[in-house]
């Protein structure tokens, strides 16, 4: 199996070689077909079942972020998704692929339950940071086996953090119908948790501070990777292993900090999902957040920071896809085509035969017809290769996809 | 000694059979796609798509011979065309095979459900449309306790299990088998022979996502007799790892496929005998069980070299 997965290493490689103006373009055309691609989909399935496309996506924008109570809505369903997202991304950028995030929530939500339960009556100043606390735990203990078992077996943390998935929404499963269970609910429901350990409402209409953790532990992971010596290492590894490896790097350390923190994160994720919105566990906890935040990773290419701007995207087609259910019966998984046909999309048009058709439909193309660096389209015009030889200036950059300097027969 | 009964009870074995036939039909469609070097994360998501199809089509013709078998076609065809999506991305374009894979998955996961409900709507009750007849083989389901395992079930389980002949058969008893087999392991060799590597790649995907479009139809049409969103739990996933489990061999998978569907009908032996276990851990099990065959079986195990790597005709290596 692979052991590093290497997610669009060009358009990092792009902007660091000094073509950011160029790959900033790129980037947002490339992004915005996806989007115009995804509305064209889904504007298509609205309208098989029955419903008018341009009122639906109003419906969408209006409900929410039309009224405090809407926004309010979508900064909660964010919270989850930027930690999830944050989760991903920090992993992937040292090349692990940590698919647990909904375990991990889960993981989060058990413990963070447990010790509200246990410390009731606690002062909510310190009963609500040691339940959050408890999260991070409960998600760092679940990702550690993954971590564990990658460091000293070498298994793949993907299909472990999978099946984990399953065994910690069983447990939550069987806590909520058994040990702590609302014997009044009747479905896989506990018992409320104590009221000083819910987070304060920030918004009418329940928007919860959740939002005020998140975003600034989005940054932070962010920074660490950029400006850190271990970040760096972060990255070496996520960008070639085995180089990393003979630079001095210690594989293993780097690997169990990736999954560890990234559970962590999973599980303040599932705490808050328990203090600020349901109050206690619950089944269906996390309606696949953390396949959602795997593709918002993917979409903010492994930074933590582009994750903030995805995760809201995604928060606010989740509301409007509530409110849609309501009003034209459209089911809340339309918004994982809706999300999933975005990806696809883009992911197509970022590789190599995808960019030479983008940059065809760049004006600046023609510039770099003129260039005609000694780099020449055989090295540059491949995908993988990335910038030119000439790679440090813009113009020699801007060969790697200039149409024109393709010989005949070489394009899509 | 009641309990130790139970875990050879004919009902169960009998079951065992049942449960095991989807997760054979869906690893070996991923055996197939991973032996030509295509890692295919969107499985679950295929297998929730092939038994939305398989539901739909039953629901809205009704049950009859014939329209069952046009579900389980229609499911295959579905599923062939989210892998011609994965096989255009991967093979065509060379896009990253885990971030393509987990994208199809989204889909699958929701367009299965978006289906259902375009179809059935929502209602209170789920609508069943029944699983298939029993086909009792004459005399031979006579015989005590073999005949109740053996040779009681539906027409889907009989073939669904017989699959493993013919595709162990082409894997390693033609030359098409070799050459499928040489295209997951170098991939540069096949196409320095002049053999039709993309062919021979897109066949085998072609052929995998079918029996997965199968194992999918066969949730409902002969396992549930309805639909769920979480019709899959994991099952998608549970065939990705007996892969691994066999080692990439057809009939180790089979062996594998056996195991794990025995660890999950122990929850229907268990789940109803047993109050002392709670269900939720006999759920667990076939999970806590994969962990532990892949930190078993992961060190020896070698995966076909060009797993997972996209091939560039011009590039050296």
């Amino acid at each position: 199996m692979t052991d590093t997965v290497v997610v669009d290493v060009e358009a990092e490689v792009d902007i660091a070689a000094g073509g950011r103006r160029d790959a900033i373009i790129e980037i947002a055309v490339i992004y915005g077909l996806g989007v115009i691609v995804a509305l064209l989909v889904n504007a298509a399935l609205l309208a098989a079942l029955g419903a008018n496309p341009v009122t639906a996506y109003g419906t969408i924008v209006s409900s929410a972020l039309g009224s405090v109570g809407g926004l309010a809505q979508t900064l909660n369903r964010m919270t989850p998704l930027l930690l999830g997202a944050t989760a991903v991304a920090f992993a992937m950028r040292a090349g692990y692929v940590n698919l647990g995030v909904d375990g991990q929530i889960y993981a989060g939500a058990i413990l963070a339950t447990g010790v509200a339960f246990l410390l009731d009556g606690w002062p909510a100043w310190l009963l609500l940071p040691v339940v959050l606390l408890a999260g991070v735990v409960g998600g760092g203990l679940l990702a550690s086996i993954p971590a564990w078992l990658r460091a000293t077996r070498g298994v793949n943390e993907l299909f472990v953090t999978v099946m984990l998935n399953f065994v910690a929404l069983f447990l939550a499963e069987y806590l909520a119908t058994g040990p702590w269970t609302d014997p009044v609910a009747g479905e896989a429901i506990t018992v409320p948790i104590p009221d000083a350990a819910n987070l304060p409402v920030m918004l009418p209409g329940g928007g919860h501070a959740g939002i005020l953790l998140a975003v600034p532990i989005a940054v932070a992971a962010s920074w660490w990777l950029l400006r850190t010596r271990r970040g760096f290492e972060f990255r070496a590894v996520g960008a070639n292993s085995l180089a990393a490896r003979f630079g001095g790097v210690r594989l293993v350390r780097i690997g169990v900090i990736a999954l560890v923190v990234a559970g962590a994160l999973g599980g303040l994720a599932g705490s808050i999902e328990v203090t600020g919105v349901h109050s206690r566990l619950l089944t269906g906890l996390t309606p696949n957040f953390g396949y959602m935040a795997v593709l918002i990773a993917v979409l903010a290419r492994r930074s933590p920071v582009a994750t903030i701007p995805v995760a809201f995207a995604f928060a606010v087609l989740i509301v409007g896809a509530d409110s849609l259910q309501r009003s034209v019966n459209l089911p809340a998984s339309a918004v994982l085509v809706f999300q999933a046909v975005v990806v696809v999309t883009i992911l197509a048009f970022e590789t190599p035969r995808g960019r030479r058709w983008v940059s065809r439909l760049l004006p600046g193309s023609g510039r770099s017809a003129t260039d005609g660096s000694p780099g020449g389209p055989s090295a540059a015009g491949r995908g993988p290769g990335g910038p030119g030889p000439g790679g440090d200036d813009v113009g020699g950059h801007a060969t790697g996809r200039g149409a024109g300097t393709q010989p005949a027969g070489e394009g899509a | 000694m009641e309990f130790l009964a139970g875990l050879v009870d004919a009902d169960m074995l009998r079951t065992t059979l049942v449960v095991a036939t989807p997760l054979l039909l869906a690893s070996l469609g991923e055996l197939l796609l991973e032996r030509v070097g295509l890692l295919n994360l969107a499985i679950e998501g295929m297998v929730a798509v092939g038994a939305a199809v398989g539901f739909c089509l039953v629901f809205v013709l009704g049950r009859s011979a014939p329209t069952v078998i046009a579900a389980i076609v229609a499911a295959a065809v579905a599923v062939i065309l989210i892998g011609a999506i994965f096989g255009w991305l991967t093979l065509q374009l060379q896009a990253n095979q885990i971030t393509v894979g987990l994208a199809l998955l989204i889909l699958g996961l929701g367009a299965s459900s978006l289906l259902y409900r375009g179809v059935v709507g929502v209602t209170t009750t789920p609508p069943s449309i029944g699983t298939l007849p029993l086909w009792r083989i004459p005399l031979l389901s006579d015989i005590p306790y073999f005949g109740r395992i053996l040779f009681q079930h539906d027409l889907f389980v009989y073939v669904g299990l017989f699959v493993i002949v013919p595709v162990w058969w082409v894997l390693y008893r033609t030359p098409l088998g070799l050459r499928l087999r040489a295209t997951g392991e170098s991939p540069k060799a096949v196409d320095a022979l002049g053999l039709p590597l993309m062919r021979l790649r897109w066949s085998a995907l072609v052929a995998g996502c079918a029996l997965i479009g199968i194992a999918g139809s066969f949730f409902p049409l002969s396992l549930v007799g309805g639909y769920s969103d979480d019709i899959a739990s994991g099952r998608g996933w549970l065939a990705l790892m007996l892969v691994i489990f066999g080692r990439w061999r057809p009939w180790t998978i089979a062996a594998g496929a056996l195991l794990f569907a025995w660890v999950e009908a122990l929850q229907f032996q268990f789940g109803v005998t047993s109050k002392a276990i709670p269900p939720q851990f006999l759920r667990m099990l076939p999970y806590v069980l994969a962990i532990i065959v892949l930190v078993r079986v992961y060190g020896s195990a070698q995966a076909p070299a060009a797993l997972t790597k996209p091939y560039d005709r011009e590039s050296r290596f």
